[in-house]
């Protein structure tokens, strides 16, 4: 059985990767129009770019490499490439045979070419068959206010409807009541386990090295699998095609500088760019000599090299590599992710286009005293992805576009070592034997359009998930205690999961302006992260489904209806959704996750259920633009073993939200932005009681997220200014100030039951909060 | 907040190594700089009054205890309520010793009573008037042998701080059977880790079956008022064999009584004990070891 299934996976994709191949290439009377679209000022390209036949109503979106495909009966034709924040181009044409169109979109605010093009709005958001998908330009971002004058794409996202923060500052997000590991947050294909810096309050991204984000909250493309409830794909720049440019800024936190230019003009370009905080370089004149060796910093560094060998090939090398250090003279602590990337496009004609990556990511920490003497030690932890990844996009028709592939990867999981370091160290080794498994999955979709208002989208993943040795697995009795292990030799497959993920999504038309969308899909995760508090910490280890846990699953249903005013300069939606969540994964009260072999038994196995109503106005264009949105949702969890088997509301189950981001373009200098956010305050568990125990109280709790924390709210501020031009200047300069939570409220970041020491009978409630209002400035040069 | 930073460090240390602890005191820097606490006003239910018990046996020859009151609703201001009249026994597995009520809710046996290893003790109450719901209570624990204490040892780190810090050693050659251990510190031979968030209770993991040179148990920081030693300062150190249970059960305490936090531990629960039909509290049993040694002048 095993094996006839493992068969008909392959079966299933080889026929696929044939049946394209040998395709016919043309239909008689139709001709394919294929190419890139890019920046013009820079030649980068475009993601998600719209080309559309005016008179058929034809159109189709470039993809993640900029690359888009046409197929349209022979004839003169009307083509419309547009995107957002990019001039709108015609472009007439008689098609007589294939032919490659590779189009150059002049930013809208460029002084580039005195062309006079008139910027059109389009209704790209009514007529693509995608839900609850967000795509964010890096530009936006760079506007709307932020923490520390830190931009952050994962801060930005976290104001779009249905995306929550975890705690406050935090860049940890939950997507409509899911968990934060349940985000697939990708860059340049590669994986990132560990998205946070600082102990969340920043992520890893450095704004000046990306180029594009996009969230998808529901309808998961059948490409992308292994989580349940997000993908985030976050895409590099590929580096300026045109000229040598240096960009960087100087912030109250960190610094940063990004170096990008042509290699060989207009085949291969480079971008490097390095962020690193600075706080600790004041140390060094601190009065303490304690103080003055401490450390306490993060530094990213993104490289992309890309190269164009010709028309039918490119290639790309992404990198990336952060840390965080931490140390003091008890103490050292330092984690990080490191990822890798190569691709290969490749065109076997204009129809059919093959994405080839080879991948490697890696997250690890390790912490441990520096002391030298016998208590000196040192603990570390990691995980490895390898991963390789076949993508085709098959533009068959005008009417049908297949997307197939195949992807497996590895894991490698070292959840813990500990030992000491010194000869005269007083303990001994502790290991946590290493887990490896495989994880595959293929896929088959299509867009499909029937007629002029329905267009339907429907995929099948398929996925398995295999233990491999060596390895050691425990094995647990009702009451989860272990009761005995086994240990699997090298390349022993021991376990494996296998399942469907049908997804299936449709736009149908009311009219120009407006449509209804709905979608279904299902989603299987195979790793989870052990993390038991709201925000977590680097320490939490990612540990994968063994016979003991089974795969995460969900079935996710929304509806939506889409409408826009005023010419589409105003887009409005209205969607719904209801999600289960099967195998959800709880901890028992009181679990101890970190090295601890017997981990999984502190684990407990339930299901959940969240739905919602998501509403959203948003303004693209013009002097005054943003987004304001409103949000209804809920999130429950029932588990046996938690809580009584009651249902109990899920950790990042807030009610309400509402979400204000407004932009507010002054004159060509001067932008303002501000943002305001509400939410219900976190579900908690507080005392009904208590105890006296060991001279100390002891509460008596609640259910489970009984109680809630105050409602949150905050609103931030900022402006950008740019310098005036001068003929002498060679550079462009500009001032970003800023003002988080503006009127000051003191949000709590948690709340806490304590007495007082000197007569412990005396109890109270006693909020922390963490940042009152902060300014901050930064100054970008770019030349 | 500095409250805070101590609560993370309790937190941690129960489980991994006691260096640990200075480890989120590190990672909570950041947030030292832009976090503040106040008091505000929370309303709270009340939920059904349990009965808590308090109740130890070691192998001490001595009146031993076992302290019987009842949870209050939270804010409540007052010591919590005795329970008296109950009828307290313990049972050897063979013979059954009854307990004398000598102030209200304190319940002693003989002072020449003791505790002998590899004994399993059931503990047995029985209420004049039901508590939640019931009347009779009881709880079993075993009592398991300690190796003993080589010797203890004090070293000062001058750097460490603002005026140093005193680092309580011990040195014991440690079975191979798996043990955990509660450790209570005495200051001139009066206990001085009276308040249960500060004992230091461990597993073996990493000492297991070696000879354990010098494990930190305790630490006196300099400046803090109450911790100052001076030279000729007795420290004693006692180790005690606790059961697997009450190694967790203490764990769990210092979990709760410390509050939470989005960074470290897991949501608030209540916590478990080991006295049958829903009450609070733990009867525990367990041999003992002590050395002592004299503070030396720095």
């Amino acid at each position: 059985m095993k094996r006839y299934h493992i068969l008909l996976l392959y079966s299933f994709w080889i026929f696929a990767f044939t049946g394209s191949i040998s395709a016919n290439p043309g239909e008689t009377g139709r001709f394919t129009i294929s190419g890139h679209v890019k920046d013009a000022a820079t030649g980068e390209v475009l993601i998600g770019a719209t080309v559309f036949e005016t008179s058929l109503k034809s159109g189709v979106a470039t993809n993640p490499y900029g690359f888009y495909s046409l197929n349209l009966p022979s004839g003169s034709h009307t083509l419309r490439f547009s995107f957002l924040g990019y001039k709108t181009q015609n472009k007439e044409i008689d098609l007589t045979n294939d032919v490659t169109i590779d189009i150059a979109l002049l930013p809208e605010n460029s002084e580039l070419g005195e062309v006079e093009i008139r910027s059109e709005r389009t209704n790209d958001n009514v007529i693509k068959p995608e839900m609850g998908t967000i795509r964010l330009d890096v530009n936006t971002i760079k506007h709307i206010p932020a923490l520390l004058g830190e931009v952050d794409i994962i801060k930005a996202i976290q104001l779009l409807p249905g995306v929550q923060s975890t705690s406050e500052g935090s860049t940890g997000f939950s997507v409509r009541g899911g968990n934060s590991d349940q985000n697939l947050i990708i860059l340049d294909e590669a994986t990132v386990y560990n998205a946070s810096h600082l102990m969340g309050f920043f992520s890893v991204f450095n704004n000046d090295a990306l180029k594009d984000v996009t969230l998808y909250k529901g309808d998961i493309p059948a490409a992308y699998g292994g989580r349940l409830s997000s993908l985030l794909d976050v895409r590099m720049k590929d580096g300026n095609a045109k000229k040598f440019k240096a960009t960087g800024g100087v912030g109250t936190v960190s610094s940063r500088l990004t170096l990008e230019g042509p290699i060989i003009k207009d085949r291969t370009t480079f971008v490097v760019s390095g962020r690193r905080t600075y706080a600790d370089l004041f140390l060094p004149f601190a009065k303490d000599k304690q103080v003055r060796d401490n450390k306490l910093f993060f530094y990213d560094l993104n490289l992309k090299v890309t190269d164009i060998i010709n028309e039918k090939n490119r290639i790309y090398f992404s990198g990336y590599l952060g840390r965080d250090i931490f140390k003091n003279q008890f103490a050292e602590m330092g984690f990080g992710n490191t990822t890798g990337s190569f691709r290969w496009n490749h065109l076997f004609s204009s129809k059919l286009f093959l994405n080839v990556s080879a991948i490697y990511s890696k997250f690890d920490y390790n912490l441990g005293s520096p002391t030298g003497d016998a208590n000196a030690f040192n603990w570390f932890s990691n995980m490895r992805d390898h991963n390789i990844r076949l993508d085709f996009t098959y533009y068959m028709n005008s009417n049908n576009t297949l997307k197939y592939g195949w992807i497996t990867t590895f894991h490698e999981f070292e959840p813990g070592t500990a030992r000491g370091t010194s000869s005269a160290s007083i303990f001994t080794e502790f290991k946590l034997p290493a887990e490896y498994a495989l994880e595959h999955g293929i896929y088959l979709s299509n867009e499909q359009k029937i007629g002029a208002n329905l267009t339907l989208k429907y995929g099948l993943r398929i996925t398995a998930f295999q233990n491999v040795g060596s390895g050691t697995y425990y094995r647990f009795d009702s009451l989860f205690n272990p009761i005995d292990s086994v240990v699997y030799g090298k390349l022993d497959f021991f376990h494996t999961y296998k399942g469907l993920e049908p997804r299936f999504a449709f736009v149908y038309l009311l009219d120009e302006y407006s449509s209804i969308k709905g979608h279904y899909s299902h989603t299987r995760q195979y790793v989870a992260l052990a993390q038991n508090s709201t925000a977590g910490t680097p320490l939490d280890i990612w540990f994968p489904s063994t016979p003991n846990i089974a795969p995460q699953v969900a079935d996710q249903f929304s509806l939506g209806y889409f409408r826009n005013l005023l010419d589409n300069s105003i887009e409005t939606s209205v969607e719904v959704y209801y999600k289960k969540v099967g195998n959800v994964i709880d901890f028992r009260d009181h679990a101890q996750l970190l090295l601890n072999q017997y981990m999984e038994g502190e684990l407990r196995i339930g299901k959940g259920y969240s739905y919602g109503v998501e509403l959203m106005i948003r303004k693209d264009k013009g002097k005054l633009n943003g987004w304001v949105s409103y949000c209804y949702s809920r999130s429950w969890r029932i588990l046996k073993d938690i809580n009584d088997g009651n249902r109990y509301p899920a950790p990042y189950d807030k009610p309400n939200s509402v979400n204000v981001v407004l932009n507010y373009t002054v004159n060509k200098r001067i932008e303002a932005s501000t943002t305001w956010v509400y939410a219900s305050g976190l579900p908690v568990t507080f005392p009904t009681g208590r105890a006296v125990i060991g001279n100390a109280i002891l509460p008596i709790y609640s259910d489970r997220n009984a109680y809630r924390m105050p409602a949150y709210h905050r609103l931030d501020l900022a402006v950008s200014i740019k310098e005036k031009d001068k003929h002498w200047k060679k550079w462009k300069g500009e001032w970003n100030i800023s003002i988080y939570n503006a009127y000051n409220r003191k949000n709590a970041w948690t709340i806490n039951f304590e007495y007082d020491p000197k007569d412990i009978y005396t109890t109270y409630a006693v909020k922390t909060y963490l940042f009152s209002i902060i300014p901050a400035i930064t100054y970008n040069i770019s030349f | 907040m500095v409250k805070d930073i101590f609560k993370a460090e309790n937190r941690v240390n129960g489980r991994l190594f006691r260096k640990l602890s200075l480890l989120p005191l590190m990672l909570m820097l950041l947030m030292t700089a832009v976090s503040c606490t106040e008091r505000i006003d929370i309303k709270l239910d009340d939920s059904y009054t349990r009965l808590v018990v308090e109740g130890q046996l070691s192998t001490d020859t001595m009146a031993h205890a076992v302290v019987l009151t009842t949870t209050t609703s939270y804010y409540d201001p007052q010591a919590p309520p005795p329970v008296q009249g109950a009828t307290v026994t313990l049972f050897d597995g063979k013979d059954t010793t009854y307990l004398t009520e000598t102030r209200p809710g304190y319940y002693m046996t003989e002072p020449d009573f003791y505790g002998v290893p590899g004994k399993n003790y059931t503990l047995n109450i029985r209420l004049r008037e039901p508590i939640g719901g019931h009347s009779d209570y009881s709880a079993q624990s075993f009592l398991h042998p300690v190796a003993p204490l080589d010797s203890i040892g004090m070293q000062f780190h001058g750097d460490w701080g603002s005026k140093g810090v005193w680092d309580v050693k011990c040195y014991v050659m440690e079975p191979p059977t798996v043990d955990y251990y509660r450790f209570l510190i005495y200051k001139n031979h009066e206990l001085f880790t009276k308040i249960i968030r500060y004992w230091f209770v461990t597993d073996d993991k990493f000492f297991n079956g070696v000879y354990a040179k010098g494990a930190t148990v305790s630490y006196f920081r300099q400046d803090n008022e109450h911790e100052i030693l001076n030279a000729g300062d007795t420290i004693t150190v006692e180790a005690d064999n606790i059961t697997k249970e009450y190694y967790n059960y203490v764990l769990e305490v210092q979990t709760e009584v410390q509050g939470t936090n989005p960074l470290f531990g897991g949501p608030p629960a209540n916590v478990k004990g080991n006295i049958s039909n829903g009450a609070i509290g733990f009867f525990s049993t367990f041999d003992l070891t002590r050395k002592s040694t004299i503070t030396p002048s720095r």
